[in-house]
């Protein structure tokens, strides 16, 4: 009877339950994507020149349990809010308490089974449909890497069960020894946050000294090692809530002193705030962690990624050369957007390629400006004179022979070369194109075209492309990491806040009924949700923010230009975080404000 | 002395429920008129419209035919911001669970109504000032909610309902959840409101001593005004009494 009780309990709040069971889903999936990863030794080996890639893993690991544990606390606490007054009302009429507390473990359990199964599925489809548009997008190579991993089910299943079992526990024990009549009536505490200023500057000064610290660790990677990444992850941590705390409750003391605060619903909108300062420091701190480990990754992985053209850019003045184009590679290259193509005559006579100068004069081959590996790939072209001394050095050109055999380069003038006495003309066309990525698999089939017509022994081709996929191959695992972390950190994130957020939701319907009933204007009720989820919202982005922009000083020893995506990641991880608080609003809105009239 | 109508409703009725669905007809056809700074009493069993009522003439609920007239204005077709302007500027509620917030303190909790009305800083300090003498509640201004006591907390209340200078503060049970001293202190202070201000009172409630307050009476019976009684010379014992003999006929 009672069972049947507590099922219709959780009937009539399936609302409530819908948002908690989806909040844990999505954690769960994402534990298991992280996990899918750093359990798997030979990915993490096979695709990281680092040595220490699998101890940050580890790390990575830890802080996420962390916030794992953090999150399901929350979670619990929702729960049992949610259902303590129902099992109140139970013991009144008179259920035994030892059946109460039975009914409350099991349930505790069941929702935490239910959502680490549905999550791990959930995971396990995430994983394959991010790693196949990754694989697909961006053209990467990686090994090791499987969808469906068991050591990640079973690490995830352990993690969570535990923790539910943990919950379930302390629920049995919280609802044992509470009074009845205080499960009837309990009451939301308001917690006043009157804090001294001293106490409130240290606190400052201690979370700058903290993310200081942080910072520089992240810097002195190369001396520090793998001591900087626990020592960063530490100190960020603890200066982000000793920060925020302190923060936040001063700025709304100094706006609520000024004109600001008395106008339209400014002061109710600072005193939400500043109400729930307290339960809000701890998931902003996790929030803007999660939101730097999200566009850190995001970032890191872009960086990777626009690496390997780069490079191929900066390695020749061209992207292909093919010899003796055929009608089948012709139609290839027509297919290419963005070209630019030049064809060169070639007379071979025993060991040495004769060129005509004159086509030389007339289209000049560019070469490149410098060849120091940081050049950005800008080109010249030389006068014919300085470039028949240049040439016979430069790679790009003396490359341009067909390959069997080792052959010497000439030049002729227009007479000298119509005389050279050879069976055929032979003709090398060059290509160099803007996008590499985005057209390589053209620049595939034509490579590989032309390899067996002219097989090299070494492999060793000239050309962009051919820098292009030897830098893929080995930045493709880092930027796999950086991309499919972000993306996994990006959900977490997502349901980490909204969660929040929303469990907070029916106190205040409340508070928003009598607003209106005092006769405020929807529209104003409406600017104060949006005015505190966007406090919310903006707070850990900005520190987010930030600790990339110092985080990423870290990836200096592996990377050219750690910095050169980072305005681009933002603007568009800003742009996913921006259409994300919209939907909160939007559902927040839709659950808080009440019609203005009963009927309207 | 003719007297021009604060409130007056003409042929208000309230059918909850849709067509084809089971009806209900909470109000019968409600005629009635308040004056300017009467103090007028509603009083009614459970059930038998009060609040339907109370929310017709506050705008939170619109009726199903009939009129109601504020300040000359006619509500029943007022929509979007005009509705809450004039719940903003009209009226000033009591209700008997204080609907403070509890986020607040006292003194922006009195200040909320001139907030939204855009009123400057200076002008909402002064009023909040003002009122808080006349209820004497200076001292406990800069205090939230939660540190108060409940006849502490409807004096806020009241302070905010009247901070505004409505046309009009109603009152739905208001001493409902006060002990005895703190309930007639609130209904005391509600009357010195009423007499020294000149704001018009409109007090919904079952019980008998809060309704001997009240200037008259009108009572509501399955959504019908069944009879009124008027306090004239009486004083409030002899009212209080006539009340009782009123709802004891209602009984038989």
């Amino acid at each position: 009877m009672l069972t049947k009780l507590s099922l219709a309990g959780i009937k009539n709040c399936f609302k409530d339950y819908l948002v908690l069971l989806t909040g844990l889903i999505i954690s769960a999936a994402v534990f298991y994507m992280f996990a899918n990863l750093a359990t798997n030794r030979e990915f993490v080996k096979s695709n990281t020149q680092i040595s220490m890639a699998s101890q940050v893993f580890i790390f990575g690991m830890i802080l996420l349990i962390l916030i794992t544990i953090v999150y399901i606390a929350y979670a619990n606490s929702f729960l049992l809010s949610m259902r303590q007054h129902d099992y109140g009302l139970f013991m009144m009429l008179g259920a035994k308490k030892n059946r109460i507390g039975e009914l409350v473990f099991i349930e505790t359990l069941l929702i935490g089974v239910i959502s680490t199964i549905v999550g791990i599925v959930l995971g396990i489809g995430m994983s394959m449909g991010l790693s196949q548009i990754l694989f697909n997008q961006l053209g990467l190579t990686v090994h090791h890497f499987n969808a469906l991993y068991w050591p990640a089910i079973v690490t995830t299943i352990c993690l969570y069960v535990g923790l539910f079992l943990l919950s379930g526990i302390f629920n049995l024990a919280k609802l044992v020894r509470t009074p009845v009549l205080k499960l009837l009536h309990i009451d939301d505490e308001v917690y006043l946050t009157k804090r001294r200023p001293l106490v409130q500057l240290t606190e400052i000064v201690a979370g700058v000294l903290l993310l200081a610290i942080g910072y520089i660790a992240m810097a002195k990677i190369m001396t520090l090692q793998l001591l900087a990444v626990p020592l960063a992850l530490v100190t960020i941590t603890l200066g982000s809530y000793l920060l925020f705390s302190a923060v936040i409750v001063g700025a709304v003391e100094l706006l609520k002193q000024t004109n600001f605060a008395n106008k339209k619903l400014h002061n109710f909108t600072l005193a939400q705030i500043m109400f729930r300062v307290r339960s809000y420091t701890r998931i902003l701190t996790i929030v803007s962690l999660l939101f730097a480990l999200a566009l850190g990754a995001i970032s890191v992985g872009a960086g990777f990624q626009r690496q390997a053209p780069q490079m191929a850019k900066s390695t020749s003045a061209y992207t292909m050369a093919i010899n003796d184009m055929n009608k089948q590679e012709h139609n290839l290259v027509n297919q290419l957007n963005d070209t630019h193509t030049l064809t060169y005559s070639q007379k071979i006579v025993g060991n040495t390629v004769y060129y005509n100068e004159q086509e030389f004069v007339d289209h000049p081959l560019p070469m490149l400006d410098s060849r120091q590996a940081l050049n950005d790939g800008s080109l010249k072209t030389l006068p014919i004179a300085q470039f028949k001394k240049v040439a016979l050095d430069d790679m790009d050109f003396t490359g341009l022979v067909p390959k069997n055999g080792q052959q010497k380069s000439e030049f002729a003038t227009q007479s000298d070369f119509e005389n050279l006495n050879t069976a055929t003309t032979h003709t090398v066309t060059i290509i160099r194109l803007n996008n590499v990525l985005a057209q390589r698999k053209i620049l595939d089939r034509l490579e590989k075209l032309q390899q067996q017509r002219f097989p090299v022994p070494t492999m060793a081709t000239v050309g962009g492309f051919q820098t292009y996929k030897m830098f893929n191959a080995l930045f493709s695992g880092l930027e796999f990491m950086g991309f499919f972390l972000g993306f996994a950190f990006l959900a977490m994130l997502a349901s980490c806040l909204m969660f929040k957020i929303l469990s907070g939701a029916n106190k205040d319907v409340v508070r928003y009924n009598m607003l209106n009933r005092i006769g405020t204007r929807r529209a104003l009720m409406k600017q104060a949700v949006r005015g505190e989820i966007l406090t919310l919202f903006a707070l850990p982005g900005v520190l987010g923010i930030v600790d990339v922009l110092f985080g990423l000083q870290m990836f200096k020893p592996l990377m050219y230009h750690p910095y050169a995506m980072t305005g681009w990641s933002i603007l568009i991880f800003c742009v996913l975080y921006g259409v994300y608080y919209g939907i909160t609003t939007l559902i927040y809105e839709r659950l808080v404000i009440p019609k203005e009239q009963m009927n309207g | 002395m003719q007297k021009t109508p604060v409130v007056s409703v003409s042929g208000l009725h309230k059918t909850y429920g849709r067509k084809n669905e089971q009806q209900y007809e909470a109000l019968k056809g409600i005629d009635f008129t308040i004056d300017e700074g009467e103090f007028v009493g509603i009083m009614g069993a459970s059930g038998s419209g009060k609040t339907t009522l109370l929310n017709l003439l506050s705008t939170l609920d619109t009726p199903t035919s009939g009129s109601v007239e504020v300040n000359g204005q006619d509500i029943t077709g007022f929509k979007g911001k005009a509705l809450s302007d004039f719940r903003s500027e009209e009226i000033g509620f009591i209700f008997q669970d204080f609907n403070l917030l509890e986020s607040l303190t006292a003194k922006e909790n009195i200040a909320l109504p001139l907030s939204l009305q855009g009123v400057k800083k200076a002008e909402i300090s002064k009023a909040v000032k003002e009122v808080a003498t006349t209820l004497s509640i200076e001292n406990l201004l800069s205090k939230y909610p939660t540190e108060l006591s409940g006849g502490q907390k409807q004096r806020v209340a009241a302070a905010r309902a009247i901070v505004h200078r409505p046309a009009i503060i109603m009152g739905d049970e208001p001493t409902g959840a006060l002990d005895s001293k703190s309930a007639r202190d609130l209904l005391d202070l509600m009357t010195d409101i009423n007499k020294n201000q000149h704001v018009s009172v409109l007090l919904v409630t079952h019980d008998p001593f809060s309704a001997s307050f009240c200037d008259r009476i009108l009572f509501i019976q399955d959504g019908q005004i069944g009879q009124e009684l008027k306090k004239a010379d009486n004083n409030r014992q002899t009212f209080y009494q006539e009340i009782l003999n009123q709802l004891g006929t209602f009984e038989q």
